[in-house]
């Protein structure tokens, strides 16, 4: 930082520094910011905030040198704190054990709590608020004068959020902090985030609702996201920083990436869209740790572009014009008519410690560009934005437009660098326009701990924006539960109907209708009913067994078509109630909206059984009358049909069958047959309409929803994540 | 203002539309419903309007200079543009020869102030152009554009599109995916001006036509017309006049846009609702299937059993009109099981079954109706073919009553004793009292042979007793030889019987079908043959 060349100070500065005039701590930090920057210092320092006795250390023992650069990721700690204070400060202080893993990790989290720290402090000590927030900004701005105006800003928003936090907190938090043991913290952490992989990495959203394709996708980024970056950045924090350029085609994403790397690294020219595989330049020292890291494990390397290495592969180029420490990843467009770009794009940027989006004087104000910045703003990436290809008569006009536009976004506070329409040599531009740039990659590569911040500024963006995608995905999964259990309380509300619709038949008496009716006048008006009661002492005559055969027949055929009509009207239910639910209803539905081809057939043999097993009943249990008996010999097959008529007469107890039966049988012996041929028959249609609704079960298991746990797992992973956090 | 002469071919693919659109609610889709309605109102709107102008219109994505494009074209700087993005927030147009142009304008509901009129007579070499409404129209592609439809709706209702791409966004998604892919088969009314060619090297341009060439064809715009153009240097501004203005020349971008529409249209309907095999499908219930649901609705109704115990019955009851009596003398004094149990009432009810009462089973009726809409419906598409089997059922609620009240007044009368059993029955019973006489004869001709008066001489005769018992034997085998008789006469005729109330049944039952379930039946399946009938003349 100290080569940094004079930067033109940043509209924030001047307003900053007067006020910061009258505060104590800001006067010490320009020199001391040689120091701070050697990563050897910064152990040591650390050390020191933890031990210091009493309210006062932080203040004094941690000027504005060490507190105002780490000021980001300390404020960061603020928020969460004040959320926590009240309960488990234990959770916070895990959240900032994790990052205190090896190297300069070390230096910046506990300064993250003294500067943290030093907020209270003053807040005490001064006499207004207003004051201690315009000496913070002096702090930061005076410390880091050198640095980038950006820097600037970034740490007046930290300011703003520092009072609050000074409010809540309690001063004694320090010492909590670093009594956690980093490595088991930074342990948790990676299992909390192996858990929650886990768990993403089944899921699957077999109905085809609205939302479900975009769960998918959703699902899929996530486990991207995890697998390429999450896991490899929390596993090595200290890893170079990965600063994916972006932006829609055509707006000079390489020949950026060419013109920093002063090297032909990736194609550029007239056609749309032009990059195909993605482009990673880093330092040839850095080489190694991408060539094999885990960032992207998905991706194939390749030293250079091969023809057909498609869209699963990163070229990645050494160079040494990159400063050490970043890496530039030229990625494919986010708007072209190749979809696949997008989606290699955003898988990408998922994957970035820093984004670079880049767009046009023409192009600045398409709505794909300002969806990806909306992500950016969502996922509190870290981000800068370069204007390219601005007419340099039309600059300022364009410039005050896009920045108007930007500040309404609420990003009016990023970094941005405008290049100008400049002829393109070689697939570079001159070397003049990328000047800021490469000015901010060179602080961005000797700053370890500036870079660290924004690596995890990006981080925590990152697993921050898990606690709304996870349970967006376990909405969508408990969606999908709900919509089946509705399918599946359609089927049954639609069998249940067709059950009580053939008790209705058998109560109303529709039985007998039809054939059955006049089968019944047959076999009584033709005398076979007398005849089929005999007097005891004579043998029988002979039997008309066809008109009984029959009767039998018609009684069947009859119960079979009530059963047939309502399992038809069921199947047709169900099919159009999950058709008017919704389109993938229909779909599941498809080949199911009649009854299958057996239900006939078994049917029939239920019916069969069920007279055979009446037949059986009346014949064990019929013999109850004494009085007749002695009178009275009967045949139990006219006998059973007799009594199922008398049955299914409905309330039409005084007709003539049920009169008979009743003084044969006994009215005792007659009630216990009927519930139990009842019963049993009830039973028999039952188990015919379970089968038939199995159908629609098995096309709703098949279509692969996950079971109600799923989302719990979601639940509770992402819990466990904040609790490792 | 002259009426546009459609060339044979787009007036009956409308009108086969407009029956598309008549019969498709409920069974198409109905956004594409809306949308063929959409599209004749549009050909209707269009039609009436000038056929003398021809609506031009620039779209593009933003700063892709469709605004200096316009200016260039007509020559003034009419809509302003800039460096601002996006900057044409309405749309512009300007026209060639003013006559009649302002209905146009109207429908295209462009304001007052954003029209422009070129005097044609003042522009020498521009008379080509006469009959041109250019439109410079907003973009499709900026955040702005995410809540205004304007775009979307000219590009629509513009005759001809000339779609304006820069080399920066020639290949954006959003004019590709939405738009390009979308206007297969509108070759002749789409034009491609590749604007900003000054800002690339020949070399350069010539890449990038053919790569815009490639995409083009790759996504079904077979013979794209593009044009390089420069708003800045003017180059290339004369060819797209000329292709500008052989499409005004022409005056049939208007038609031709409208047969690429319908052409569109047609595709989708006919990927939601393909004519394939539905054509075969039968436009009215054959014989068969009639006789099928007849016979299947007669079991419902049990019309053979109907036959069958009306066939018994009468025989049962008959035995006791021309029956030889004797046997049923017989059996009053066995002992009836009826009456020890006490239950004479059921017995009498029993026996009082005297009118065979017909009654349709509702179960059956509706499964004989399913049956035949199942039959009907193999080859349909499933919104069809629950229409039909709805058309079906639409009268299914009532049908068993019908059929049971229809059906009940040819029931057959069961205690019908036609006269002949009557007669028959006097001549048993003059057979029976023959039979005593003679049994007397012999009683006194053995008992009292010598004790008679003589005017009773003749009854003592004992020569004449075996004739007397052969007599009495004759009309014990009389009896019985009639019962017999009589019995198979009364079989025959019931079976006669049978078979005219079963035809007459039937009559009856076809005649209910018919009306009830045939005819709804026909009427869907009219429709349905009606409407793919109109769907291939539609795909013309």
């Amino acid at each position: 930082m100290r080569d940094a060349p004079a930067r033109p100070v940043s509209v924030w500065d001047m307003p900053v520094r007067d006020a910061s005039g009258p505060a104590k701590p800001s006067d010490a930090p320009v020199g001391d910011a040689s120091a701070q920057a050697k990563p050897d210092d910064a152990p040591i320092r650390a050390a020191d905030p933890p031990e210091p006795d009493a309210k006062q250390a932080p203040a004094e023992a941690t000027p504005a040198d060490d507190w105002a650069p780490f000021g980001e990721g300390g404020v960061d700690a603020v928020p969460a704190r004040a959320e926590d204070a009240s309960g488990e400060a234990d959770g916070v202080s895990v959240g900032d054990g994790a990052a205190v893993d090896e190297g300069d990790a070390d230096a910046w989290a506990p300064f993250g709590e003294g500067g943290v720290d030093a907020v209270p402090a003053q807040a005490e000590d001064a006499s207004g608020e207003a004051d201690d927030v315009s000496a913070e900004d002096g702090a930061s701005a005076d410390a880091d004068t050198g640095a980038a105006s950006a820097e600037a800003e970034d740490d007046l928003d930290e300011a703003d959020g520092a009072p609050a936090g000074a409010e809540d907190v309690p001063g004694e938090t320090p010492g909590e902090v670093e009594e956690e043991l980093p490595a088991e913290a930074a342990e948790a952490l990676t299992a909390a985030l192996g858990a929650l992989r886990e768990s993403v990495a089944g899921l699957q959203f077999g109905l085809d609702l609205p939302g479900a394709e975009e769960a998918r996708q959703a699902r899929a980024d996530l486990q991207a996201q995890l697998d390429d970056y999450v896991l490899p950045r929390v596993r090595t924090r200290t890893a170079p920083a990965l600063i994916v350029i972006a932006g829609s085609t055509g707006a000079g994403k390489s020949t950026l990436v060419n013109s920093l790397a002063e090297k032909n690294v990736s194609r550029t020219g007239v056609r749309r869209p032009t990059t195909g595989v993605p482009v990673l330049v880093c330092h040839p020292d850095d080489r190694q740790w991408f060539a094999e890291g885990e960032l992207l494990g998905g991706l194939r390397r390749l030293d250079k572009p091969e023809p057909g290495a498609g869209m699963r592969s990163v070229v990645v180029v050494a160079t040494e014009k990159l400063p050490q420490g970043v890496a530039l990843l030229d990625t494919p467009d986010i708007d072209s008519v190749v979809e696949e770009h997008h989606e290699i794009a955003h898988r990408m940027l998922d994957a970035a410690d820093l984004w670079i989006f880049v767009t046009t004087a023409a192009r600045y104000a398409d709505a794909p560009a300002w969806n990806l910045l909306r992500l950016a703003k969502e996922r509190g990436a870290r981000l800068a934005i370069v204007l390219s290809r601005v007419q340099p008569k039309a600059r300022e006009v364009v410039l005050k437009h896009f920045v108007r536009m930007l500040t309404e976004y609420g990003l009016g506070e990023i970094d941005r660098f405008v290049i100008e329409e400049a002829a393109v040599t070689d697939g570079r531009l001159p070397d003049s326009e990328v000047t800021d740039l490469r000015l901010w990659l060179a602080e961005l590569s000797v700053d370890d701990k500036r870079r660290a911040q924004a690596v995890r500024k990006t981080l925590n963006g990152v697993l921050d924006s898990f606690r709304t995608r996870v349970p967006a995905l376990a909405k969508q999964l408990e969606l999908q539960v709900a919509f089946r259990s509705e399918l599946r309380g359609d089927v049954e509300a639609a069998y249940l109907g067709a059950l009580t619709e053939v008790d209705k038949a058998f109560r109303s008496g529709m039985i007998i209708h039809g054939e059955v009716l006049a089968r019944w006048q047959d076999f009584a008006g033709s005398g076979d009913l007398m005849r089929s009661l005999q007097l005891r002492k004579r043998p029988r005559s002979s039997q008309a067994p066809e008109r009984i055969t029959a009767f039998r027949g018609a009684l069947k055929a009859g119960l079979e078509s009530v059963i047939v009509a309502a399992a038809g009207r069921a199947a047709e239910e169900v099919a159009g109630r999950w058709r008017h639910r919704a389109e993938v209803g229909g779909k599941l539905s498809e080949g199911l909206e009649r009854p299958s081809d057996e239900l006939v057939r078994h049917a029939g043999r239920a019916i069969a059984s069920w007279q055979e097993h009446v037949i059986e009943l009346v014949r064990t249990e019929g013999v109850a009358k004494r009085s007749v008996s002695k009178l009275v010999s009967f045949d139990a097959d006219s006998l059973s049909l007799i009594f199922m008529v008398a049955m299914f007469s409905g309330g039409r107890a005084e007709g003539v069958p049920h009169r008979l039966v009743k003084a044969l049988l006994g009215a005792e012996s007659l009630r216990g047959i009927g519930s139990k041929a009842l019963s049993d028959l009830r039973a028999r249609i039952g188990m015919l309409f379970d089968e038939e609704s199995m159908r629609y079960v098995q096309a709703l298991d098949s279509a692969g929803i996950p079971d109600e746990s799923a989302a719990t797992h979601l639940y509770q992973a992402t819990y466990n994540l904040e609790v490792a956090r | 203002m002259t009426t546009v002469t459609t060339r044979p071919g787009l007036a009956p693919r409308l009108s086969a539309l407009t029956k598309v659109v008549e019969l498709g609610p409920g069974r198409l889709d109905d956004k594409l419903v809306s949308e063929a309605q959409n599209l004749l109102l549009r050909a209707g709107d269009r039609l009436k309007l000038s056929s003398e102008h021809t609506v031009v219109a620039l779209a593009g994505g933003t700063g892709s200079g469709k605004s200096s494009l316009f200016n260039a074209v007509s020559g003034l700087e009419l809509s302003p543009t800039g460096v601002r993005r996006p900057t044409t927030a309405r749309t512009h147009a300007c026209v060639w020869g003013l006559e009649g142009a302002a209905p146009l304008l109207d429908w295209l509901q462009i304001q007052w102030r954003h029209r422009f009129a070129r005097a044609s007579a003042l522009d020498k070499g521009e008379s080509q152009l006469h009959g041109l409404i250019l439109l410079d129209l907003p973009d499709h592609d900026s955040i702005r554009a995410l809540t205004d439809t304007e775009a979307d709706r000219l590009i629509g209702l513009a005759d001809l599109v000339v779609w304006v791409l820069d080399p920066q966004k020639y290949a954006d998604a959003s004019t590709h995916r939405r738009y390009v892919t979308e206007l297969a088969g509108h070759e002749a009314v789409t034009v491609f001006a590749l604007n900003q060619a000054d800002r690339l090297s020949a070399e350069e341009l010539a890449e990038l036509v053919i790569d815009l060439n490639d995409l083009l064809r790759r996504e079904g715009v077979e013979h794209p017309s593009v044009v390089p153009t420069s708003a800045v240097s003017g180059r290339g501004i004369e060819s797209l006049k000329s292709v500008i203005a052989g499409a005004v020349s022409r005056r049939r971008a208007a038609i031709q846009k409208l047969e690429a529409d319908l052409h569109r249209l047609e595709q989708r309907l006919t990927q939601s609702m393909p004519v394939g095999e539905a054509l075969d499908v039968p436009a009215s219930v054959d014989e068969a299937r009639r006789m099928g649901l007849t016979d299947a609705l007669c079991d419902a109704v049990g019309v053979p059993a109907v036959g069958e115990a009306m066939e018994n019955v009468y025989a049962e009851r008959s035995s006791r009109w021309v029956g030889w009596p004797y046997p049923r003398w017989l059996d009053r004094f066995r002992p009836d099981p009826i009456k020890s149990l006490r239950l004479q009432d059921v017995g009498d009810e029993i026996r009082g079954i005297t009118t065979g009462s017909v009654s349709a089973q509702s179960a059956e009726v509706a499964n004989a109706v399913q049956a035949l809409a199942d039959g009907l419906t193999g080859g349909m598409h499933p919104v069809w073919r629950s229409a039909v089997h709805r058309a079906a059922r639409s009268e299914l609620g009532a049908l068993p009553r019908t059929l049971t009240e229809d059906l009940t007044e040819v029931a057959p009368r069961l205690d019908r004793v036609p006269g002949w059993w009557r007669a028959l029955k006097v001549w048993q019973y003059v057979l029976v009292a023959a039979f005593g006489v003679g049994l007397v004869w012999l009683g006194v001709g053995l008992l009292l042979p010598g004790r008679l008066p003589a005017s009773l001489q003749l009854l003592g005769d004992t020569a004449a007793l075996p004739w007397v018992a052969l007599m009495m034997a004759s009309v014990l085998g009389l009896g019985i030889l009639s019962g017999i008789a009589s019995r198979n006469f009364v079989e025959l005729g019931a079976s006669r019987e049978r078979e005219r109330l079963e035809r007459e049944m039937r009559r009856r039952v076809a005649s209910i079908a018919e009306k009830a379930v045939v005819e709804p039946v026909e009427r869907e399946l009219g429709r349905h043959h009606a409407f793919y009938q109109a769907m291939r003349s539609l795909a013309g």
